[in-house]
């Protein structure tokens, strides 16, 4: 029987690194990976297929504004293939920097399904040929995420789509009923609505993305809105079925009925411990159908850890990059200092989305009356020139107006600038920072420099107050 | 056999299929009983779209024929449409009929006596190969919908080979054996489906799918679907070989082949696709018009 020191199991994000850190610490490893290439449901099946999805749908989108500049109508018939069409050469060059780092490091790659034997030892069944036993002193687990499947939603990845199948589609549907209001539901309703497919999302809450700020999903509501696609929020969907021809029924509870060419169910992901048998390690799932893990990332069993999607919220390819490499450091002793909680969150929808820190209901709750700081991209001279009707950056700080406490945009950019307002609170600056600090003009960045104004001024107020 | 094999008459109807494809005058066969069909539903009252689906894609040649007007330039400019359910929906039924009736009525008539048992087989196969197209390509969470027309079209080379045989013989007055005509249709139906479907303007997807499902690894960028078409062709054998309850334990065996382990199938993977013989088979019934 083969022994290593680490065995790996999945090799996304948070596999990726756990390995690599592992082998960097000088230990025998492995990773296994069912699918043939590395990279997990994020490089092939999500994250990255969407993200190139996105660009050709932001281009479209442009191209339709800017109808004075160059008359443009996108052909109704249009393949998928070419809406992803550096997909392929994206893909290519992941995987191949990816298969150099694993050789780089004399990582043992496994194709092959992985089952757990006891804690130490693991059956690895391959698509051709016997299962062979593995031992491992410690073991990572990052199989990551596969689709929740509603009773009332038939998935037959043809004409009913879960999030993992959505891309098999050839051609652009005429129509797609989204069911859901999270993050990939709220992505992939904008992209094609944005790519001219009419999008109806459904969801049972008055506004998506409910992790963010009303005012900001709000704006991303109008801006789906103004594209042409329908947001039916508060709406609960009864059942769904496929009229055996050319539609997707949909039947809400309160007696609407959506019909549409398909429909994207994207009702949140859950752990992907399909055949795994974690139970045989002594591991069980948790309430939330997730397997827990401690500060350290070490799951109920001594010497089996857990990174990523996994593990539960939130499930974001950043975070889950960080604690595999964590993971492995922990179980094998390698100090870490503590992960940091500032974690971004970035929605790649048409506009983006993104946020770091508190949200200013979490803020008020926490604080009492906090000071809020908002900036229209409109009013800004980057805004007027790419012409941004639904951005908005928002600072939420202290009581005294001093501390930042987060930030919150809907925009485009927003996952990049995200970042300035990040690095401003990880070096404890106070919002005044955006004042003082001179940035490239005209730039979106100037939006913090307005927020900011607005809550110096609110400050300012509340001082000459008292 | 070999190419030396042929008799005087098989060499010269091998030179008059190549220079077919040399030239690309290639016409595709329709049944007949299938064509009044589509006329009786466009005249029925109560007829709906879910028949006239039905009826189309019973029938290999009149799919193909649909398809390629529904993708010619006056319908689909970019030759994209891969099912006939998109095309239902995007161009409609009156339309569809109208297109499934002008294709029935000015395309020649598919008529090879010598070689009728034969063409049944090959479209009981086509019609198999389109059913666990789908399965294997919603199993492997691949496009499903392309799988159909893929399958139903990738031996489409082979009946048509099999009408020109039957043609140019019966002008010549001449007999030629079973053996050489099976022969000639193995020899020449990917370069025979190739034109076909060129002709007929199918996606590139079903295009290259005919070109490369028998040795799927030499294309890349097309190996998906080739490789479920081809997977598939292979499930579609052995479905019309077995006898009775023989068919699971056969199923088993094919499973067992490269293609499966390309398409990244696992053991439960392939039992879940065995299992799915019976739906298979009954669907293959149920397009039997």
């Amino acid at each position: 029987m083969k022994q290593f020191d680490v065995i790996v199991i999945g090799s996304g994000p948070a596999g990726q690194k756990a390995s690599v850190q592992a082998a960097k610490a000088g230990k025998t490893v492995a990773i296994v990976e069912r699918d043939q290439w590395l990279g997990g449901a994020c490089v092939h099946r999500g994250t990255i297929p969407s993200k190139t999805l996105r660009e050709n749908a932001l281009r479209v989108k442009k191209m339709r504004e800017n109808a004075a500049l160059c008359k443009f109508e996108l052909a109704e018939d249009i393949e998928m293939s070419t809406l992803i069409d550096r997909l392929n050469e994206v893909l290519k060059a992941h995987d191949s920097f990816m298969v150099n780092q694993i050789e780089r490091n004399d990582i043992v790659r496994i194709h092959g399904r992985a089952k757990f034997i006891s804690a130490n030892e693991i059956e690895i069944s391959r698509v051709k040929g016997g299962p062979e036993r593995y031992q491992a002193k410690n073991i990572v687990i990052a199989s990551g995420s596969i689709p929740k499947k509603p009773d009332n939603v038939p998935i037959d990845h043809e004409h009913i789509f879960d999030s993992d199948s959505i891309l098999t589609l050839l051609y652009l549907p005429k129509s797609l009923t989204v069911l859901g209001g999270g993050v990939i539901a709220s992505e992939y309703a904008s992209i094609f609505q944005a790519l001219g497919v009419k999008v109806t999302m459904i969801d049972r809450y008055a506004l998506p993305l409910g992790f963010m700020d009303a005012d900001l999903t709000e704006k991303f509501v109008h801006a789906f809105e103004e594209m042409g696609g329908t947001w039916l929020g508060e709406t609960v969907v009864k059942s769904v079925e496929w009229d055996g021809l050319s539609e997707v029924i949909t039947t809400c509870e309160d007696g609407q009925v959506i019909k549409s060419s398909k429909l994207l169910c994207a009702a949140g992901r859950g752990a992907n411990v399909n055949g795994l048998d974690i139970e045989s390690a002594g591991l069980h799932l948790n309430e939330f159908g997730n397997i827990s893990v401690d500060e350290l990332l070490k799951t109920a069993v001594d010497n089996i850890y857990a990174a990523g999607d996994v593990i539960g919220p939130p499930s974001l390819a950043s975070a889950s990059m960080e604690q595999g490499r964590r993971a492995s450091c922990n179980a094998l002793g390698v100090g870490v200092g503590p992960m940091s909680n500032m974690i971004p969150t970035g929605i790649y929808g048409i506009p983006e989305l993104s946020s770091v820190g508190l949200t200013e209901y979490q803020a008020s709750e926490k604080l009492g009356k906090v000071i809020i700081g908002r900036a229209n991209f409109e009013e800004i001279s980057r805004g007027q020139i790419n012409g941004i009707h639904d951005g908005m950056l928002k600072i939420i700080c202290d009581p005294k107006g001093e501390e930042i406490l987060g930030v919150q945009i809907v925009g485009e950019g927003a996952t990049e600038l995200i970042h300035i307002g990040q690095m401003a609170m990880l070096s404890h600056s106070n919002v005044d920072i955006f004042v003082e600090s001179i940035f490239n003009f005209p730039t979106l960045a100037e939006a913090y420099r307005v927020a900011a104004l607005s809550v110096i001024g609110q400050r300012h107020a509340l001082s000459n107050k008292y | 056999m070999a190419d030396q094999d042929l008799s005087p008459i098989g060499r010269e109807v091998e030179a008059f299929l190549v220079k077919l494809v040399a030239e690309k005058k290639i016409d595709a066969p329709m049944l007949p009983e299938v064509a009044s069909q589509v006329l009786g539903l466009s005249n029925d009252p109560d007829s709906d779209a879910a028949q006239l689906a039905k009826l189309i894609q019973s029938d290999q040649s009149l799919a193909g024929h649909v398809m390629r007007i529904a993708n010619s330039a006056a319908y689909t400019p970019n030759a994209s449409m891969i099912s006939l359910q998109q095309a239902i929906a995007r161009l409609g039924m009156t339309l569809i009929t109208d297109i499934a009736i002008a294709a029935s009525l000015n395309t020649k008539l598919f008529k090879a006596p010598k070689f009728t048992k034969r063409i049944a087989e090959i479209w009981s196969h086509a019609v198999s190969t389109a059913v666990w197209g789908k399965e294997v390509a919603r199993l492997s969470q691949r496009n499903v919908e392309a799988s159909f027309l893929c399958g139903l079209l990738h031996s489409i080379g082979r009946p048509a080979i099999l009408q020109v045989i039957n043609d140019v013989t019966k002008d010549l007055g001449q007999a030629i054996e079973l053996e050489e005509a099976l022969y000639l249709e193995e020899h020449f139906h990917v370069a025979f489906g190739e034109v076909i479907v060129q002709q007929w303007g199918m996606p590139i997807i079903v295009q290259e799918t005919v070109q490369y499902y028998h040795q799927y690894q030499q294309d890349n960028s097309i190996s998906e679907q080739a490789m479920i078409v081809n997977g598939a062709a292979k499930l579609a054998s052995g479905t019309l070989l077995a006898q009775g309850t023989e068919l699971a334990g056969l199923l088993e065996d094919i499973v067992e082949g490269k293609v499966f382990a390309d398409l990244n199938l696992y053991e439960d993977d392939l039992a879940k696709l065995i299992q799915l013989s019976g739906q298979v088979k009954a669907s293959m019934e149920a397009m039997r018009v």
